[in-house]
């Protein structure tokens, strides 16, 4: 490896990348570069054509990216998309480095009976938003349920909130689709897939980020504040702006020396994909607050639903180590009975025992209760979808650092009680998408932190301030100390008596404050 | 919901009554006499004053219990029996003690020291029977009516276990024990109001002895509605005792006599 001089004004050192045209890295020729350190459109002396200089420049060409996003989940994959679907970014260079193999994503064909545990509720704008970029035409919507009613209430002191969209009036009368994570993740692949445009999105999948440093700097270009990548293939990245889009544990942040703040709640949330005992066709999201942690149960085409429940890691542990029958017999109990007789039928281990006295407890309540006051019974688990995951609330100090931006996961979790985690990540895609393209109609560098701080701007705030309500809400719940469940029910019935109140709150979690 | 009109009356008070509509409440249980707070407010008071004056009248003291049985306190001790295995099987299987379900004389040969003796010992000793207990009427939630009639049922079997006599010292003396192990407001009203009637010896012995024993042991002791009596009948009394965490009070009608004897 050594050193080759193509003219008095470019000296590179490659380590092995990819050959590729020059030409198709061209960014000064719709606009102006505002960094003097970005290397010059070369090609434009005449003096310049030798084979030996132009076939490495075409080595550092080809690692240099205008976009490398590290993470292929949802968010990252949407910023991919939407970046290629809008005009103005369209011909930005981008990279998307994930570490999972996504082969199997990219051929899913989905099986009717079959739904995955890893589910999520998709709001009207952030459904709006995949629309406007082209990705929900891609997406099997066979298996999307939209929802319009939700019920949730006190497991401890039995105060109601009722949500229903058909009767509030809000635009389409849908409050969220439940989406598996899998059909949104195989419909952004396809999207990419299928975009036209030149260059397409390089996927980087099956390869893991070894180590992110600063670029070189060379005699005349000075690389230094673009991040590089070294990727477990051994090749290398180059980036003008890079997306940290790598989730809670994010190396782009650690990279980035951003602080993310937060705690940990001593709960696990526990998923399940569940059959009910028949499909009524209500399309109600319920969910109930124990003083354990909430259970919720979202509904999913043919009867089926999803369950998540956050309870303590031990009861987790618990149920993920139950029979099919016993689990569904303790969600049932979950969210019909008292908790001094759920309490008591997690300590049990009997199946049968379970099953008669949850039989005897059940039959006391009133029949018309089913399906009205609490869900339909649950009569199957499907095999192997039991898994739960540690809930934490976190936030990063900032989204933005010179050349770094960070969405999703990346740079705030929140735990799942609102269906708001995946929500406020494509909110952050979307506001980080229009910033780039103001930059780009702008003529700025991408990478600049003044540009993305914008974004920052933008998006800090309202996740600030979802994240700060679903706390205190997960904090205000957790408890049955009898002032406290005093004055939550109080104002539980206050505000399921004002009409307008809940219209604003429905307004929020729809996501329709933030397009 | 179709009017309920009262068609017992005479036929003039059925013409007065014409247009008026008079939608009875709904029982919850057979026997349940639903009633509204103001109706509870005056049972109580009524029954109160009198049994106060004449605390032979156990019928009275039931509704006096009945109508102050604030939800609240029923529903807590419903949960503490839903809470403990057993107790959960009693409100399953809703035994009830009667003469016929439990076979007195048969008792009466159990061996010595054991809780069916002791019970029917008691019984011949006192002179009652368990089917002088009347049944609950006036509690508006059907299990915890269930828990009141276990509780009322399951009395004589306090009084054999910790040996309190039926007069009223001893009825005292149980029911502040009751107060501390249940919470069941008609047991503190009584511990409370009733010892306004007894002589100064009957209360100093009172306040001196046995209601620092009733407190302590009712306080530490295991809930008592959560005993099957009907399945230890054979059991020993003081092995019980030490199980529940009960200690034996001094036997009050020798203390009585030794005091009689004195004078």
């Amino acid at each position: 490896m050594g050193f080759y001089t193509r003219h008095a004004t470019l000296r590179v050192f490659v380590p092995g990348c990819n050959a590729a045209l020059y030409s198709k890295f061209r960014p000064s020729s719709r606009f102006s570069s505002s960094l003097a350190s970005a290397p010059p459109v070369a090609g434009e002396t005449a003096s310049v054509k030798s084979d030996k200089a132009s076939s490495a420049y075409d080595k550092i060409a080809s690692c240099l990216y205008d976009v490398v996003v590290v993470g292929g989940g949802i968010s990252g994959l949407t910023l991919a998309a939407a970046l290629k679907s809008s005009r103005y970014t369209s011909h930005l260079r981008i990279a998307l480095v994930e570490g999972m193999p996504l082969a199997s994503v990219k051929s899913w064909s989905p099986d009717p009976d079959i739904y995955s545990n890893r589910v999520s509720s998709i709001t009207p704008a952030s459904q709006q938003y995949l629309s406007q970029i082209g990705v929900w035409d891609h997406v099997h919507t066979e298996r999307v349920q939209a929802y319009d009613d939700m019920r949730v209430w006190d497991g401890v002191s039995g105060a109601r909130i009722h949500f229903d969209a058909f009767h509030l009036g809000t635009e389409d009368g849908t409050l969220a689709y439940m989406t598996e994570n899998l059909n949104l993740q195989h419909a952004l692949l396809s999207r990419l897939g299928s975009l036209s445009s030149d260059p397409p999105v390089t996927i980087l999948d099956n390869t893991k980020v070894a180590e992110i440093t600063n670029g070189y700097e060379f005699d005349d270009v000075d690389l230094s504040s673009w991040p590089t990548l070294k990727l477990s293939t051994g090749d290398s990245l180059t980036a003008r702006l890079l997306i940290g889009a790598d989730g809670v544990n994010s190396p782009v942040r650690a990279f980035a020396n951003i602080e993310s703040r937060g705690w940990d709640y001593n709960q696990h949330g526990l998923v399940a994909s569940l059959e009910m005992e028949w499909d009524d066709r209500q399309r109600i999201a319920w969910q109930r607050f124990l003083p354990t942690g909430p259970i919720a149960l979202l509904p999913m085409p043919d009867g089926k639903a999803s369950l998540v429940w956050s309870t303590t890691p031990k009861y987790a542990a618990h149920l993920k180590s139950l029979g099919a029958g016993a689990f569904c017999t303790l969600v049932n109990a979950a969210f019909r009975l008292a908790m001094v007789d759920l309490d008591y039928l997690i300590s049990r281990v009997d199946e049968e025992e379970i099953k008669e006295d949850f039989e005897w407890r059940d039959a006391r309540l009133p029949v018309e209760a089913e399906g009205q006051q609490f869900p339909v019974r649950v009569v199957e688990v499907q095999k192997g979808s039991r898994a739960s995951f540690p809930l934490r609330m976190r936030h990063c100090d900032t989204y933005v650092a010179p050349r770094i931006a960070l969405v999703g996961d990346a740079a705030h979790t929140t735990h799942p009680l609102a269906g708001q985690g995946l929500n406020l990540g494509q909110g952050d895609v979307a506001s980080l998408v229009r910033v780039l393209e103001r930059a780009v109609q702008h003529g700025s560098d991408i990478g600049d932190e003044v540009v993305l701080q914008a974004y920052w701007a933008e998006r800090y705030p309202v996740n600030h301030v979802m994240l700060g309500v679903v706390d205190k809400l997960q904090k205000l719940y957790c408890t049955d100390f009898p002032p406290i469940v005093g004055l939550r029910t109080v104002g539980l019935e206050v505000v399921e008596s004002l009409d307008w109140v809940k219209k604003m709150i429905m307004r929020q979690a729809a996501g329709s404050s933030v397009l | 919901m179709r009017p309920r009109v009262p068609t017992n009356f005479s036929p003039c008070v059925r013409l007065l009554r014409r247009n008026y509509t008079y939608n009875a409440p709904i029982p919850n249980y057979p026997g349940h006499v639903p009633t509204n707070i103001f109706q509870k407010l005056f049972l109580a008071a009524g029954s109160g004053i009198y049994s106060f004056f004449d605390p032979t009248r156990g019928d009275l003291i039931a509704t006096l219990g009945e109508a102050t049985a604030l939800p609240f306190l029923m529903e807590r001790l419903r949960d503490r029996m839903l809470a403990d295995p057993t107790g959960r099987r009693i409100l399953r299987e809703r035994p009830r003690i009667t003469s016929s379900s439990l076979h007195i004389d048969q008792l009466l040969e159990y061996p010595e020291n054991t809780i069916g003796r002791t019970y029917a010992e008691w019984l011949k000793r006192e002179g009652v029977s368990p089917d002088t207990r009347a049944p609950v009427r006036y509690i508006d939630d059907e299990e915890c009516a269930y828990v009141m009639q276990r509780y009322r049922e399951c009395h004589d079997f306090y009084h054999a276990i910790t040996g309190l006599p039926i007069i009223i010292e001893g009825e005292i003396a149980l029911k502040m024990f009751e107060f501390a192990n249940t919470a069941i407001p008609m047991t503190g009203i009584g511990a409370v109001l009733a010892p306004l009637r007894l002589k100064p010896k009957q209360r100093e012995r009172l306040q001196t002895i046995y209601f620092p024993w009733a407190i302590k042991n009712g306080a530490s002791a295991k809930p008592l509605i959560n005993v099957y009596w009907e399945e230890i009948l054979d059991r020993d009394v003081q092995k019980l005792r030490e199980e529940l965490g009960i200690e034996k009070p001094p036997d009050l009608r020798g203390l009585r006599k030794k005091r009689i004897s004195r004078l």
